[in-house]
């Protein structure tokens, strides 16, 4: 009895675990026994594993990532210094927000990767192109979600700060900075997702190095083992960066916020 | 005088947004008018009205609507297929507490990883058919889908469900009268992150594995440095998105007007 109580307390973990670790087996198992796979085809669990070893030992997949997240950082750097400042702006200056507002929304609503192609024959296919990819994609959450914050600040407190004869840093600094913080945790979690497609397409359309080369590389030549594992290794490196940053959002901020893609 | 001043204040966010958006084209059409450009940078220069001219061109020599066509039906079949697989399954998913715990884990992963990195796999899958673009179109557009009929049907308001469940209904008439139509203002965010995700996923697969294609045209102008083609190409799928979106936000607001919070979007 004791069992089932402890069971139905922690149902949601227990399921998850068991139908992950049984989809793996399952894979594993089935391909070796049921059916004869292709080999060109799709692999097992117990090659990736052995790939995964081999990469990660090898230390080849620690080069492309070192590549990849150089290109990334800076284009998330840059997307968090100009888009901050932009989204404030817009949410403070009225005449800003109508100026600002129909151009930014029609680009953030526009597959802009669809520039990729052209950076890369501008910039070449080194470092520059993909960071201009990365900031183009990653600017406007962080313009919008900062935009949402100080649309968001509560008036009371831009007035207290003014009837006490704070000036216009004042309440930029100490009122409309920490309401924003929560947004900009939202920002960068939809920023990363996109920062990524950047830096991934820009790999696959023309590169030497970097992860995304990689897994179009083992894709190429048929490693089907090696590509799976880079692939996993990019997703978790995915999950927990974005659900840790919403954990972030929900400690933050319990209450539901954030400016998705318009 | 005092007509025009109140013309302005009345439309002010539209005068100011179009009128910024317009000064823009305009700078961009004076550029090589102001400054003569250096030859590293003119080639890969265009302007609107470049744009417009070689838009023209390809239309009236049709070269563009096989590539249109071709991107028209990858999108439509994929966004199809996300539609038809991820609706039913964020009702079964929402209703369900064990097969909403058995399959979270991969809901999430898939959700937070752009599939984009799948693409590969999928040319080695599919070869570079049109398949290939139709499944990395489906795998985008499927889990915006999912999550707000998902998101949707566990916000659905439980007196509802118990009044109709008293009133004797089963599952399927509960799921009709009460779960459906109070989903569909989350559904429609969903449809509107699923266009976006499924024109991603046309540009970006058509880049890489195609013959055909808008996505394939930009690239291949890209390489040959057309790049006003490239600007076609570009505008075009800006358009599409916009007008789409514009659509289904539309209807969103038309459906959740009597709804207080926004929908969970993802």
């Amino acid at each position: 009895m004791a069992l089932r109580d402890r069971y139905y307390e922690h149902q949601r973990p227990i399921l998850g675990t068991v139908s992950v670790i049984g989809f793996f087996l399952l894979w594993e198992w089935q391909l070796t026994s049921v059916v004869t796979v292709d080999p060109f085809f799709l692999t097992q669990p117990s090659k990736i594993a052995a790939a995964a070893k081999e990469l990660f030992l090898g230390g080849a997949i620690w080069q492309d990532l070192a590549v990849s997240s150089k290109a990334f950082l800076w284009g998330f750097s840059a997307a968090i210094i100009v888009g901050i400042p932009t989204g404030v702006f817009m949410g403070w200056r009225r005449r800003a927000e109508y100026t600002l507002d129909p151009f930014f929304t029609a680009l953030y609503a526009s597959p802009l990767v669809a520039l990729a192609p052209l950076l890369i024959i501008i910039f070449g296919v080194g470092l520059t192109g993909k960071v201009v990819l990365v900031f183009l994609l990653a600017v406007f959450p962080f313009i919008f979600n900062a935009f949402a914050g100080v649309k968001s600040t509560d008036r009371l407190l831009v007035n207290v700060v003014r009837s006490f004869g704070g000036k216009e840093k004042d309440i930029y600094w100490k009122v409309i900075l920490p309401s924003i913080l929560p947004y900009m945790v939202a920002g960068a979690r939809i920023a990363i997702g996109r920062g990524i497609v950047g830096i991934i397409v820009g790999e696959f359309y023309a590169a030497s190095e970097g992860i995304g080369f990689a897994i179009s590389r083992f894709g190429d030549t048929y490693r089907l083992p090696e590509m799976f594992a880079t692939i996993l290794v990019l997703m978790i490196l995915a999950v927990v960066f974005t659900e840790g940053l919403r954990k972030l959002e929900n400690v933050l901020a319990p209450w539901k916020i954030g400016q998705e893609a318009r | 005088m005092r007509t025009l001043a109140n013309f302005y204040r009345e439309r002010e966010p539209a005068i100011l947004g179009g009128g910024f958006i317009l000064l823009l084209i305009l700078a961009w059409q004076s550029v090589p008018a102001l400054v003569s450009l250096p030859k590293g940078i003119s080639l890969f220069f265009t302007t609107p009205v470049e744009v417009i001219q070689t838009f023209h061109q390809l239309v009236v020599k049709n070269q563009i609507q096989s590539h249109f066509y071709v991107s028209a039906v990858e999108f439509i079949v994929g966004l199809a297929l996300a539609i038809l697989v991820g609706l039913p399954l964020g009702l079964v998913m929402g209703r369900s507490k064990t097969l909403d715990a058995m399959l979270d884990p991969f809901v999430t992963a898939f959700n937070a990883t752009p599939r984009l990195i799948f693409l590969p796999l999928l040319i080695l899958w599919f070869g570079i058919g049109i398949w290939s673009k139709i499944t990395i179109v489906f795998v985008g557009a499927v889990f915006p889908l999912l999550i707000n009929t998902y998101e949707g049907v566990r916000n659905v308001d439980r007196v509802l469900v118990n009044v109709v469940r008293s009133f004797g209904a089963n599952e399927w008439q509960t799921m009709k009268t009460v779960v459906l139509p109070n989903s569909v203002p989350y559904i429609v965010v969903g449809l509107r992150l699923a266009i976006g995700r499924a024109l991603l996923g046309v540009v970006v697969g058509e880049f890489f594995a195609a013959s055909r294609g808008l996505g394939y045209m930009i690239a291949n102008a890209a390489t040959n440095y057309k790049v006003d083609v490239v600007f076609v190409g570009v505008t075009i799928f800006m358009a599409l998105s916009l007008i789409l979106t514009y659509f289904v936000k539309k209807l969103e607001s038309r459906l959740s007007r009597w709804r207080p919070e926004t929908a969970k979007n993802y």
